[in-house]
């Protein structure tokens, strides 16, 4: 069961739809929900994924049929269909997606079922009621769709391509620029990867990805309902991974994908070798500057289950910060807990991180405080300074009451920009690197 | 007063919940066509029977709502329902701060709860979650107050929120405020305000007991200068949309006349709003958001009020400082502060009307907003209006519309329709739209300029207003090369055929409500 959330890092899923929805190009979203939660949703991605905008057609552009009490008194399907018909005549758009709101879902429409009638106009309809749970739910139901109805089957399959999950348009802000690298790595080792959501993919590219030899799932909570799909309908596996931040953790990646599909050995470690070189050559410009000003920090990662970790072994085995406490937001299931702990086994630093489940953003700071010795006035005291908080937005103020520095990095961020930068891959560590370090010189 | 409040009732204090605007005031909300027709078809009733055919996102009044009460001081809001609804707080959370900070307020942490609503909530109710949430609010953060907002799902499996509330209310030192506003039972997302204003009305708004001397001519005293003040204290009643610049300068435009301004209810304390009845006189500066607040206000401390115009530019300005005046016999001292203030005004408008003169210019937003600011464009600078769209149209801008005197002038309303303001806009080729927030973003993608209609930064109020809101539209003609690199590589989502029918053609007589 469920609780109550404090300050939640998430939207729900009609949300997560929306967003996943306004990560694909030419795709127009026809909301059957009341007037208000279109573009109130796609307002949350707009704003906090970075200032990522509306997308093709998002905001209040979004057809929606706007119900009201007389429709939930006597339902909303005629309404529907007026706009579902009305909307093919107004609006420009390769793929058409009925998605639905929680009174239409309540009430007992169909909404599925109108879609259908309209399946030789590119129309497809999914259930993505609010109550179905957070972002990542609309996410898995909208992929799960178009696994279903848009990739076309195909016997053949190509042992070198496989389809990236996972990876949530605006709910992971930096979700273009991390596709773009992850693509361009895995093309490197002879890799073609099927990414849905980058600024070049269209629906048609879409309906080929049945050629897929393996879906690859970046997140432990999110894309593995829709690889799940794509096995039953499309014949394709799965394997879970990891969105790869940094040198340490792209490699483990491309290994691991590439064993997977039979890539070359060699190539691959002939790439990592290659990319580990380019990073570590920017990388060596910080060296003086960081060493002669310490740079070092105690690291307070607070993020969800897609970056948690993913940062933590970043900022600890790559970068080199003491990693003090680590918090994972919206993993709740013990047993998933306990899985998601144990990856904690592959940090190198002298200092293990505290890692620690909690939902409630009021209650970090708590964690913060229980695992480090209180100031009982002693005139020498060790303080957890200096340090530096990589969090969500919402972790701002706890930053605030740390003294220490701050970037925003896991959902949501609304106080920097982020258009094509990602944080995936070798190059994505060294923009990483960069945003958090400008934190530590913006002053001078 | 508000001679179009004259015959609407204010007493709902003993309802949970207020009636919707569309049976309290009745509203038009869609419509295409000119403005003296619409003020006719309003006056008989038809254009509030009107809806449309392809509909596109608006807004929620569980949005509007909370925007109200989350910005009282030291409150925490908890949102009953999925995830989703106000999950925007993402997003603008941290703008708190800066909202605070410009008014001199302590900075504060922005507090949400959501209760979660999942599957299994639906089936059994949430009233368990919410009670949990509440009294972790209390436990973690001692809040002044508590205030639930509640969403479509438990408002359509019937959680009783209210019987909650009455279990809880004594047993914690914050107070707790329910405002029902679930989405689906408003199209006028201005019903938010109301529902909103209902719940701090019922439980915030408790008047102070003053306590006594033992020396009784120290009493009179007090209660002499205590009438005094009050005599002379205007009530001046902000809205989600101004800024604080706004604020002090209608404040210093009020005080003009020797009396005593004071802004409420946004960001106040809870002891500023106990403190509300104590005045002379209420001042709306747009009745979409307070003739429902200033009609219960009269009704339960019989302090009068007045509902006329928003004061943007020149003219309405002048005329909302003399409805005031006129209260307070100061019609003199208000004559010499608006001569005043013109002379120097027009002065320093000469170079922009200059510039802007004869220029098309089109205006999009709340009703009352638009019509004034749209005046100013017409009567201050010069500029030739070629069109206005509205969110609604109700009975509160009757006058405003008659005096545009531009019976002719395009009217769309349309709560965002971004597609019919697109088609309209394309056909009347303005060269600056002003427009709401979610609305400039397509009209950029058009290849129009345009500047926001209003903004929490941006003074647009008041006789400096006038002079702000100039200066912006100047400037957004200065290099418009943003707007055309943007419409020649960006597509925007809306077909060939759209644009090329009749915009009237997707408007529809509506089924009952």
């Amino acid at each position: 069961m469920s609780t109550f959330i404090e300050r939640p890092k998430s939207s729900c899923a009609l949300g997560g739809a929306l967003t996943t929805l306004a990560g694909l190009n030419r795709v127009v979203p026809i909301v059957h929900a009341a007037g208000g939660c279109a573009a109130g949703l796609s307002g949350v991605y707009s704003t906090a994924a970075g200032y990522s905008g509306t997308g093709y057609c998002g905001g209040n552009m979004m057809p929606t049929t706007n119900i009201a009490e007389n429709n939930v008194v006597f339902g909303g399907e005629d309404r529907l269909a007026e706009q579902i018909e009305n909307t093919l005549f107004a609006m420009d758009g390769d793929l058409y997606v009925v998605v639905t709101g929680c009174q239409v879902e309540i009430i007992g429409d169909d909404a599925k079922a109108i879609a259908r009638q309209y399946a030789d106009k590119n129309v497809i309809g999914v259930s993505t009621p609010g109550f179905l749970g957070n972002t990542l739910r609309g996410y898995d139901a909208v992929v799960s769709a178009l696994a279903e109805f848009v990739i076309a089957p195909q016997e053949k399959k190509d042992p070198k391509t496989v389809n990236i999950l996972g990876v949530v348009p605006g709910h992971d802000v930096f979700y273009r620029g991390n596709l773009e690298e992850i693509k361009r790595l895995l093309w490197l080792i002879g890799v073609r990867a099927n990414t849905f959501f980058s600024v070049t993919d269209t629906v048609e590219d879409i309906r080929g990805y049945g050629d897929a030899a393996l879906s690859v799932v970046l997140a432990p909570n999110v894309g593995i309902l829709p690889a799940e799909k794509i096995q039953d309908v499309h014949g394709t596996p799965y394997i879970l991974s990891e969105i790869p931040v940094g040198p340490s953790g792209t490699a483990a990646f491309l290994r691991q994908v590439g064993a997977a599909v039979g890539a070359d050995p060699k190539r691959i470690e002939e790439v990592i070798a290659f990319e580990s070189g380019y990073y570590y050559s920017y990388l060596n410009g910080l060296v003086d500057t960081y060493s002669d000003l310490d740079f070092g920090r105690y690291a307070i990662i607070s993020a969800d289950g897609y970056y948690a970790h993913a940062l933590t072994r970043f900022i600890a085995n790559d970068f080199g910060w003491v990693p003090h406490l680590t918090t994972i937001n919206d993993i709740t299931e013990e047993a998933d807990q306990a899985r998601y702990k144990k990856l904690f086994d592959d940090i190198t630093s002298e200092t293990k991180p505290v890692v620690v489940f909690e939902q409630q953003a009021g209650q970090i700071i708590k964690h913060v405080r229980s695992s480090w010795a209180l100031n009982h006035n002693e005139k020498y005291y060790d303080a957890l300074a200096p340090a530096y908080v990589i969090g969500s937005g919402i972790d701002a103020g706890l930053a605030e009451k740390l003294g220490a520095n701050f970037l925003a990095v896991p959902f949501p961020v609304s106080n920097r920009v982020v258009l094509n930068k990602g944080i995936a891959g070798f190059r994505g560590g060294l923009t990483l690197i960069e945003d958090l370090i400008t934190q530590l010189v913006s002053a001078r | 007063m508000s001679k179009y409040s004259e015959e609407l009732s204010y007493g709902f204090a003993g309802q949970v919940a207020p009636p919707v605007r569309e049976t309290r005031i009745g509203v038009c909300s869609a419509y295409c066509g000119e403005c003296g027709q619409l003020v006719a078809d309003v006056q008989s009733g038809c254009a509030q029977l009107q809806s449309r055919k392809f509909a596109q996102s608006g807004g929620c009044q569980l949005m509007l709502a909370v925007g109200i009460v989350s910005s009282l001081t030291n409150v925490v809001i908890i949102v009953h329902s999925p995830l989703g609804c106000c999950s925007g707080f993402t997003g603008t959370g941290g703008t708190r701060k800066t909202t605070r900070s410009s008014r001199g307020k302590a900075s504060e942490d922005f507090v949400w709860i959501h209760t979660n609503l999942d599957e299994q909530d639906v089936v059994q109710g949430g009233v368990d979650k919410l009670r949990d949430a509440v009294l972790y609010a209390e436990k973690e953060y001692h809040p002044d107050a508590i205030i639930i907002a509640n969403g479509c799902v438990p408002g359509i499996i019937g959680d009783d929120i209210d019987s909650l509330v009455s279990e809880l209310d004594s047993r914690l030192s914050a107070k707790i405020v329910p405002v029902h506003c679930e989405g689906f039972k408003s199209r006028y997302v201005a019903s938010g305000y109301d529902s909103a204003y209902h719940g701090v009305l019922r439980h915030l708004v408790d008047p102070v007991v003053k306590e006594r001397s033992a020396i009784a001519e120290e009493n009179e005293q007090r209660d002499a200068l205590e009438q005094y003040q009050i005599s002379r204290t205007v009530n001046i009643f902000n809205v989600g949309s101004n800024s604080n610049g706004d604020e002090v300068e209608l404040s210093r435009i009020v005080a003009s006349l020797g009396l005593i301004p004071r802004v409420l209810p946004l960001n106040a304390t809870l002891d500023d709003l106990s403190h509300i009845g104590e005045a002379a006189l209420n001042v709306s500066i747009c009745a979409t958001h307070d003739d429902y607040l200033l009609g219960h206000l009269h009704e339960r401390f019989g302090t009068p009020y007045i509902i006329d115009t928003l004061p943007i530019g020149i003219k309405s300005t002048n005329r909302w400082l003399r409805e005031i005046a006129k209260y307070f016999h100061l019609e003199e001292e208000a004559e010499r502060v608006i001569k005043l203030e013109n002379d120097v005004l027009n002065m320093a408008l000469a170079p922009y009307r200059e510039f802007l003169r004869g220029k098309k210019v089109y205006v999009g937003g709340g009703e009352t907003r638009i019509l004034t600011t749209a005046a100013f464009f017409k009567d201050d600078l010069g500029m030739e209006l070629v069109g206005v769209k509205a969110h609604n149209v109700d009975r509160f801008v009757e006058e405003i519309v008659e005096e545009l005197h531009e019976p002719q002038l395009h009217i769309t309303v349309a709560a965002g329709q971004p597609a019919e303001e697109l088609a309209v806009i394309r056909q009347l080729k303005p060269d600056l739209y002003v427009g709401h927030m979610g609305a400039n973003g397509w009209v950029t993608r058009l290849g129009v300029p345009n500047i926001p209609l209003f903004g929490m930064s941006f003074n647009f109020m008041g006789y400096s207003g006038a002079f702000e809101l100039a200066r912006k539209s100047a400037k957004a003609l200065k290099n418009t090369n943003f707007i055309k690199n943007v419409s020649q590589n960006v597509a925007l989502p809306l077909s060939k055929e759209w644009f090329e029918r009749d915009v009237r053609l997707n408007i529809k007589e509506t089924e009952q409500i």
